[in-house]
Parts: structure tokens; C-alpha cells; sequence
């Protein structure tokens, strides 16, 4: 029996040993796979905005910078250990090729941008990535062996 | 002072803004009925503030794929209209439009995208107008841009756009009925918060 969850937006799942985490229809949101080989502790955060500054904080997932720190927080929680954590990342895509507006045009590359840069200061690497272009991905990550994929439509789906 | 957040609204506010959108919703069904020459309507334009993921799952669905067209508001109003036109939709448009239909939108050639565009641009230029006229407020929507992908992607653009703000998002629009039959085919306008307050103001509700 394979165990599936679904992660939503600005969300965040955690599994250990096995199961499957799966988040549907990334735009500019990013899917960040955070995972301890050793344990096999797995989790996948859904995150829409690069940078956490909201006054009150109520959901911390939305943000890459307060998601993956809160994210790697529960997975040490577990017994994960932040120097055999890894990240696989998918998304960050430009859905509408819209003239002139680079706030909203760019949110995807600043999500990849963010993300990046709050990986390195975690210290956690960063093994392999999907990001950008113009498509919609729907990410499954396998917990049991790290192994994660992406469907996009009109596509074959591929290993991350 | 005005609203911080879509969730502040009062049901006079959600009233209003139901009334307005349903004012829009019908120049944008008259502007398509006389694009297809059949009777449309849209019955109950609503006004919805969801979360993030129960707005997904209400306009059909994360991987449900869509002809999405999006166009900015600026002006006096800032904001995004998005319509989503479903395969049926599509076809019912091109059937009419260019008597022809696809069974894939992989099949849509460059002159049926920019037929659809069109269409997606009539129906948001109907709705802006009668918002404008409405409230005495200027408004100009950007030139429409298309995307076949995904819906809950598309839909998630202005929640990205305005989720500094705010977890939930407002919506307000319909779905088009022709003939009593409905067309799988959504218009929406997701306001920013400052200019759903200076709206509110216009119509003489705000705070």
C-alpha cells in the first residue's frame, strides 16, 4: 500500500520510510523536497511568495524563506540531521507572458531566487532542481528513495 | 482606514459587489450572445473569498486543463481579470466563430488562439466597462495574454500577486449559460485589497 498525501498551497507534508508527497499545479509557487537519506525522512512545502513579511505570520508555508527553515525545524524534530539534508526543487514557472509588469511577471524567478539563497544559508544542498519556463508541474516525491517527479501537460514526465 | 483583508468584508459589501458583478457578468454574457447568436446569460455572478485551495477546488480543480486569459488592470483600479475557457467551451466557440472543432488543444493553429483571445478580451473588456461606468472610476486593462496549462497554475497568479495580504482571495464572476446550457467557461476579477476599499468608497460602503 503506497501512502499518498497531497501537499496544498503554502502547505507542508511530512513522511518517514515511505509514502508518497505530492503537490499538484505549480505556477510561480515553488515545490521544495527536503530529505534525510539516512532516516528517510522526507518532506515537501508548497511555497508561493519568496519572503516572509507579514506582521503576524499566520502561515508560514507560504513564504520560502519562513517555509524551508520551519520545515527543516520538524525534521530535526524527527531526529533528521541538517548535514545530510538535501533539497530537490521544482516550479517557479512564468504563466503569463505579460508585457511591462515585472513584479508580477517575475514572482516565479524570485521564488527560485529566494529559495536558493535560503538553501545555501541552511546549508543544505541543493541536488538537482525544475524551475522556470512557462508550464504548470504537478511534483510527486517519493520518500523511500528521494526520487522525485514532475508531469507537466503535453509532456513526458520527468526524473527529478 | 478600509479593509486590511478580502475576510474584513460585510455581507452589505459581498451585496454590492455581487451587484456590481453581476452588472458586469451581463455585458460580458450580451457581448458573447451576439458573438455566438445565441442566447447567453450569466444567471448568479458570485462573490467568493476563499482560501487559496478551496478557490482552486472550486473553479474545477488543480490539474484541470484550461485556455486561460489574463489581463492587468491599472488606472484607478488594480487588479487582474481572468477568463478560463474549458475544451467545450472552446469548441462551441470555434464551431461558431470558424465552423470547425479540435479534440486536442494541441490542435489549436495561431488564427483560432488569437480568435480565442479575442473572445477573452471582448468578455473582459464588457465586464471593466460596465465596472467603470458603474463607479465612475477609471480603468485600463492590459492587452490579454493566453496560456493553455493547468488551471489551479493560472489561478494562482493573483493569489502570488496579492498574497502578501492576505490568505484568502475574492473572486467575483460566473459561469456563462447558453441556452440554459452551461458553458464551462469562468470570467473573474480579483481586485488588490487598496483598490477593493477605493471601490467600496465609489459605491459609498467603505470604512
Amino acid at each position: 500500500m503506497m501512502e499518498r498525501q497531497n501537499v496544498g498551497i503554502s502547505d507542508m507534508k511530512l513522511a518517514r520510510t515511505k509514502g508518497t508527497l505530492v503537490t499538484y499545479a505549480l505556477g510561480s509557487c515553488v515545490g521544495i523536497c527536503l530529505w534525510d537519506p539516512l532516516l528517510k525522512i522526507g518532506a515537501l512545502v508548497h511555497i508561493m511568495l519568496p519572503i516572509n513579511m507579514e506582521t503576524n505570520r499566520t502561515s508560514q508555508f507560504k513564504y520560502a524563506d519562513s517555509g524551508i527553515r520551519l520545515t527543516i525545524n520538524k525534521m530535526e524534530l524527527m531526529g533528521a540531521k541538517r548535514a545530510r539534508i538535501v533539497a530537490k526543487i521544482a516550479g517557479g514557472a512564468k504563466m503569463f507572458n505579460v508585457p511591462g509588469n515585472s513584479s508580477l511577471g517575475n514572482i516565479g524567478q524570485r521564488n527560485i531566487e529566494s529559495v536558493h539563497q535560503v538553501l545555501r544559508l541552511e546549508g543544505i544542498c541543493l541536488i538537482k532542481e525544475d524551475v522556470g519556463g512557462s508550464a504548470a508541474r504537478t511534483l510527486f516525491f517519493d520518500v523511500a528513495t528521494g526520487e522525485g517527479t514532475v508531469k507537466i501537460y503535453g509532456n513526458v514526465e520527468r526524473k527529478l | 482606514m478600509g479593509l486590511n483583508k478580502f475576510e474584513e468584508l460585510n455581507s452589505v459589501q459581498i451585496d454590492a459587489l455581487g451587484e456590481i458583478g453581476s452588472i458586469g457578468t451581463s455585458h460580458a454574457a450580451t457581448s458573447l450572445s451576439s458573438l455566438l447568436g445565441s442566447r447567453v446569460t450569466i444567471p448568479l455572478p458570485e462573490v467568493k473569498i476563499l482560501d487559496f485551495n478551496k478557490a482552486v477546488e472550486e473553479l474545477g480543480g488543480f490539474e484541470t486543463i484550461s485556455t486561460g486569459i489574463i489581463s492587468l488592470l491599472s488606472g484607478q483600479i488594480n487588479g487582474m481579470m481572468l477568463a478560463l475557457f474549458e475544451l467545450e467551451a472552446i469548441n462551441l466557440l470555434l464551431h461558431r466563430m470558424m465552423g470547425k472543432t479540435v479534440k486536442d488543444y494541441s490542435e489549436l493553429t495561431e488564427i483560432e488562439s488569437s480568435a480565442i483571445i479575442e473572445v477573452g478580451n471582448i468578455l473582459i473588456s464588457a465586464f471593466v466597462n460596465a465596472l467603470s461606468n458603474l463607479t465612475d472610476v477609471k480603468i485600463t486593462p492590459s492587452v490579454p495574454q493566453i496560456a493553455i496549462d493547468m488551471q489551479g497554475a493560472m489561478i494562482t497568479v493573483p493569489m502570488a500577486a496579492y498574497g502578501n495580504q492576505s490568505d484568502y482571495i475574492m473572486l467575483l464572476g460566473g459561469t456563462f449559460l447558453m441556452d440554459d446550457k452551461e458553458i464551462p467557461c469562468k470570467l473573474l476579477l480579483a481586485p488588490d485589497i487598496k483598490s477593493l476599499n477605493y471601490l467600496l468608497y465609489r459605491l459609498g460602503i467603505g470604512e
